[in-house]
């Protein structure tokens, strides 16, 4: 009995204790907000760990490779590591088609996913539940289930040697993760107050003229946090590259790196004597130029990002992409 | 009267199928009609490669999965277990740095961007080549004694730090993976009102209350979202060995039939792991009355 008398204000003591230490303790805030300051630098420094170890590594000599006591800072800067690796990757082609096989697939993707979307949002028609179930599962079975019979179709149609594949699905709202492109549009263009629209109707506005005219310019913010993020994944995107582009020179940026890599295993550490003049040539494969090679890879999108990332990000935080 | 009302629903109708229209197209050619051939052909025995002239084999290449085929069953359950590891370790983390971010902090601007980054070098090729480096090994030892000082792991004995290295392992490539989902989450966070932690402060709630209480009902959609997600997201990662190895049976050997039906059980896989988690989260997600 006692007890439970003396327990009750020890809690209550506690209480007022947990609620000081959460608004008044002024050190303890202090000390608190110091842990969240030195977590967020421990993480900065792991996500930001593989783009120093590029840079840096890709400066570096020979020697500087095999010197364990180099780790941060290169003894000299070697910057013909990007000047072989430039040539190596055929630079100039590689990324005149890389910009194309992003640039084509992300305005479909804008383009489709808008528009079939405000569809989804906005209009009741029969089936249409049907079809969004159907879109979400475009989302989520794999691109490799289906990849076969897709690429036997297109080559059967004879896009088996363009970028065709790879294009022509974004703008109908297919393509590398369309699905969710989709869905992102759809729930801004749920969010949006009708009133915009009935107005427009009223005045005698078509469905498509509102769409292009009022609905569109509005989704702007959208429309941005989409392009970057199908940027992304389609300069990075692997998998239906390698089965659908197999003309050499069609190939894009990022797939120039395997054939590096591969030349570089072979010839690793080994002078190169040119045929010409007869004398060794400085055009030396080894892990600083594949360094400076992938560094060239993501430069592009990088500037591009970095470019883009402050209306990114507060496109992301405030148009809510989620609910 | 009636008459024009009727024909304005009809208009609304037509137009809503206009709008969906470039969709329909999209899915017959590019969906639909590939999903029919796919499934026939993992049951079947091609003949012919134009014009898909095909011969019923029934299970045949299912059982050669399962049965005959010594590389698969291990391969698969590799990716079970990747699976069933990453992605809620991908998930915590995510919410976790997302919530920090989420504080009136300094430089929060400078944190997003940065935590953002290694989406960029994707799971592709780029980041398969740092990883065959060990660069993400290398920059968990580096920043393993800002952790957790290397002192401490001596004290826990074998088992607990052979735990704690396994774990540390496999840390740097799922913060790498977790950029999208902390977007995710933080967009998630912000649409949360903050009248709702107000009148929980009135109440004198602490954090840890708030967080419980009411973070984490409001957050429950996005992280089921960010876990059908982080599942996605694992079909275009290079170093999904089921990925490479259809990449390998369907275009170097050209065994078609056997790479659609390996296709089939993935993605069955998948759909069933999908539908446990929609299952188990079911219960939990708070919806708002909309």
């Amino acid at each position: 009995m006692q007890r439970s008398i003396s327990y009750s204000p020890g809690r209550t003591k506690f209480r007022a204790m947990l609620s000081k230490i959460n608004h008044k303790s002024f050190w303890l805030s202090r000390v608190y907000r110091f842990f969240v300051y030195v977590l967020l630098l421990d993480l900065t420094f792991i996500f930001l760990y593989p783009f120093m170890h590029m840079l840096v590594t890709s400066f570096m000599t020979d020697a500087d490779l095999v010197d364990i006591t180099v780790k941060w800072i290169p003894n000299e800067f070697r910057y013909q590591n990007y000047i072989i690796a430039y040539n190596f990757l055929k630079v100039p082609v590689g990324l005149r088609n890389s910009i194309i096989q992003t640039g084509l697939p992300v305005l479909g993707h804008i383009l489709s996913c808008s528009f079939i979307a405000y569809g989804f949002a906005r209009y009741k028609f029969p089936g249409r539940n049907f079809m969004f179930v159907l879109v979400l599962l475009s989302f989520i079975i794999p691109a490799q289930t289906i990849i076969v019979p897709m690429y036997i179709n297109f080559v059967s149609i004879g896009w088996g040697k363009s970028i065709l594949p790879l294009v022509v699905p974004t703008f109908f709202g297919f393509g590398l993760r369309g699905g969710l492109f989709i869905f992102i549009f759809r729930q801004f263009f749920m969010g949006l107050p009708t009133e915009l629209e009935e107005a427009a109707l009223i005045d005698g506005c078509g469905s498509f003229r509102t769409f292009f005219t009022i609905i569109l310019p509005l989704a702007r913010t959208t429309i941005l946090v989409t392009a970057v993020l199908a940027m992304v994944w389609h300069w990075n995107d692997y998998f239906e590259p390698s089965i659908y582009i197999t003309k050499a020179s069609l190939f894009p940026l990022p797939h120039m790196l395997p054939g590096m890599y591969q030349e570089m295993i072979q010839v690793k550490n080994m002078f190169v004597i040119n045929p010409v003049t007869g004398e060794l040539t400085e055009k030396i494969l080894n892990e600083a130029v594949a360094m400076a090679g992938t560094v060239i890879v993501i430069l592009p999108l990088m500037i591009a990002y970095l470019v883009l990332q402050k209306h990114f990000m507060q496109g992301i935080e405030r148009t809510g992409l989620v609910e | 009267m009636k008459r024009y009302m009727l024909s304005m629903k009809a208009r609304r109708i037509r137009d809503g199928y206009l709008f969906v229209l470039p969709w329909i197209i999209g899915c017959i050619f590019f969906f639909a009609g590939p999903i029919l051939l796919s499934i026939r052909l993992s049951f079947s025995k091609l003949i012919k490669v134009t014009g898909f002239q095909m011969e019923w084999l029934g299970l045949d290449n299912y059982m050669r999965a399962f049965v005959y085929d010594v590389t698969f069953i291990p391969m698969f359950l590799e990716v079970v277990k990747n699976m069933f590891v990453n992605t809620p370790l991908i998930v915590i983390f995510s919410l976790f740095i997302a919530m920090l971010l989420n504080r009136d902090i300094k430089l929060r601007g400078l944190f997003r961007v940065v935590f953002f980054l290694p989406v960029l070098l994707g799971a592709g090729y780029v980041m398969q080549q740092l990883i065959g480096y060990g660069v993400d090994k290398e920059s968990i030892e580096v920043a393993k004694g800002m952790l957790l000082p290397r002192e401490m792991l001596l004290y826990f004995g074998p088992r607990v730090s052979g735990f704690i290295q396994l774990f540390l392992d496999r840390f740097t490539i799922i913060l790498w993976k977790s950029g999208v989902q902390i977007l995710l989450f933080l967009s998630g966070l912000q649409g949360i009102p903050p009248a709702l932690y107000e009148a929980a402060r009135c109440d004198s709630a602490t954090e840890w209350e708030m967080f419980w209480k009411i973070t984490l009902p409001m957050i429950s959609p996005v992280i089921l979202l960010n876990i059908v997600y982080t599942i996605i997201d694992s079909f275009t990662d290079f170093a999904n060995p089921i990925i490479d190895f259809i990449y390998q049976t369907a275009f170097q050997r050209t065994e078609f039939e056997y790479a659609a039906a390996v296709g089939w059980i993935y993605f069955i896989f998948i759909l069933i792991i999908l539908g446990m988690t929609f299952g188990l989260m079911k219960r939990y997600i708070y919806r708002t009355g909309k």
